[in-house]
């Protein structure tokens, strides 16, 4: 093709430089907005109010839908970064974009608009997570060991990994007569329009009636589910990452 | 639109910088009609926007809701229709560097739709769960989503088609074919406004609460994930980009030229 055949831009290699000094100026904030959009909005719908509320992070859900969420655009980006760019750094920064944009958004619109204490409805810490998956790809080079150990981690170390900052919510307290947590009358403090369908929800089964094991459980099959879905999602990276050309649209 | 085929000294230093004067006066221009908007939103939601059936919604919101969608329509045709009638007829002649130039310009375009992205798919898509939250809607234009659906999704997609259409008019790449990659960009936002017409049906009749992980909203999130082929694109431009600015020496340019010349002869031949 004769587009192939132009001769360079560029004058010498200081021209060069400066050309890409100035593509990447362009590329990474591009690059990171773009991770904060894209992860803010499909974690907004598909984990929400899960992390919006202290009373939401139970030990049933909470350590199930958060991690399958939180891990599509880690393994996504990871196929781009790692594949064409040797960066190891996907997961940290897709969620370290996420996790910005989430206090933005908490102080913004939850406290600042709609008035609810930042004390019930800070984003949950995720980063180390995304640490640990990025260091497992960046010492064993290889999507299949980071999706295996990686996503596993990924899942069972969500809990503990939040469990200082959840603790003091999670106190007993007595009301009426009644043993709840500290969290849950925060929750009945601010009752939100979709709290009946949370009850009918979370009151669902005989899991809830179960002792401690719980949330190790829940942990534990997230885990085993986010292995899969890791390589899932690798996969749509990969295919994200294809620069194809077609002819025309239809 | 024609252009030279030798570029001047001052065309060619051009050519090497991205338009940040352009690109920082749009964007200030953006935040503070975002930041406004915002401010308006905080100022009326709660004290004139609860109920849709008031004199004073039909004051302070759905006249917001019309003159948008009006100056919307009339921004997206202005600009569509600009850069399709000044498009390049000649693009088989530009110089390498008139062809940076334009790449600098597509990828600040493509961080300014970046920045509205990421303002209206955070802020505005949560400040609309922080208003369902607290308030049950008695309309499908409540004052959050005539601020994300009717003001934000719309700049959003404006913005992102402004730079495929640039793309497809004045960079000889995107202009002889179609970036599969670039065109889901486009349709993933565009596709959220048919979306909207089923979240919202939906909202009326079968699931008023506003659990903002429902499954009535996971067709958004299927949108969203168009992004994913930003991957894609960027290995197009950027490999483009490379060849632009690989330094080559004399005797590089003296060989192009004679393949070039190889390569024209052929295509004559072949025609005869």
């Amino acid at each position: 093709m004769s587009q192939e055949l132009t001769v360079s831009a560029v004058r010498s290699t200081a021209e060069q430089h400066r050309v890409h000094v100035q593509v990447d100026l362009l590329a990474i904030p591009l690059v990171v907005l773009l991770f904060a959009a894209v992860f803010s909005f499909q974690f907004a719908l598909l984990v929400g109010d899960w992390d919006y509320w202290i009373d939401w992070r139970d030990r049933r859900w909470w350590p199930l839908v958060t991690p399958l969420a939180l891990t599509i655009l880690p393994a996504v980006f990871s196929y781009f970064l790692w594949e064409r760019l040797r960066l190891p750094l996907a997961a940290t920064l897709t969620i370290l974009a996420l996790t910005a944009a989430a206090w933005v958004s908490r102080y913004l619109n939850f406290h600042l608009f709609a008035n609810f204490p930042m004390n019930m409805v800070w984003p949950s810490a995720y980063i180390g997570l995304g640490l640990i998956v990025d260091c497992i790809l960046l010492l064993t080079g290889s999507f299949f060991w980071t999706g295996l150990l990686g996503g596993f981690a990924f899942a069972v170390l969500l809990y503990p990994m939040n469990w200082p900052l959840l603790a003091p919510f999670q106190v007993p307290l007595e009301l009426h007569g009644t043993m709840l947590t500290v969290s849950d009358l925060m929750g009945f403090e601010y009752v939100r329009t979709a709290i009946p369908e949370y009850v009918r929800i979370i009151e669902q089964s005989t899991l809830r009636t179960f002792g401690e094991a719980v949330t190790p459980l829940t942990a534990v099959f997230a885990g085993f589910l986010n292995i899969m879905n890791f390589w899932f999602w690798t996969w749509i990276g990969y295919l994200g990452s294809k620069a194809l050309w077609i002819r025309k649209i239809v | 639109m024609t252009t030279s085929v030798e570029a001047s000294d001052d065309a060619h230093d051009r050519a090497l910088r991205a338009p940040w004067k352009a690109f920082f006066g749009m964007l200030a221009f953006a935040a503070a009609v975002f930041a406004a908007y915002r401010i308006y939103q905080h100022e009326t939601a709660f004290t004139f926007g609860l109920d849709y059936f008031n004199p004073e919604f039909a004051t302070y919101w759905m006249s917001v809701l019309y003159s948008e969608l009006a100056i919307e329509v009339l921004l997206g045709i202005a600009i569509v229709g600009y850069l399709w009638i000044t498009r390049d007829r000649n693009l088989d002649k530009i110089t390498p560097s008139e062809e940076l130039r334009r790449y600098l310009v597509l990828m600040s375009q493509l961080l300014m739709f970046g920045a509205i992205a990421y303002v209206v798919t955070s802020i505005y898509t949560e400040s609309d769960a922080a208003w369902h939250q607290v308030t049950v809607r008695d309309t499908d234009f409540t004052p959050t989503h005539i601020g994300l659906f009717y003001f934000g999704v719309p700049v959003f997609i404006l913005s992102v088609l402004t730079a495929f259409v640039y793309a497809r008019t004045r960079i000889p790449a995107f202009a002889k074919r179609v970036s599969l990659p670039f065109a889901l960009l486009v349709a993933g936002p565009v596709m959220i406004m048919p979306n909207l017409g089923f979240n919202e049906w939906g909202h009326t009749f079968f699931y008023a609460e506003e659990l903002f992980a429902a499954p009535i909203h996971w067709g958004f999130v299927l949108l969203g994930w168009a992004t994913f082929a930003a991957g894609g694109l960027l290995v197009q431009i950027l490999t483009r980009v490379v060849q632009l600015t690989q330094v080559v020496s004399s005797a590089d340019v003296q060989q192009t030229n004679i393949k070039s010349e190889a390569a024209a002869n052929a295509e004559l031949n072949a025609a005869a």
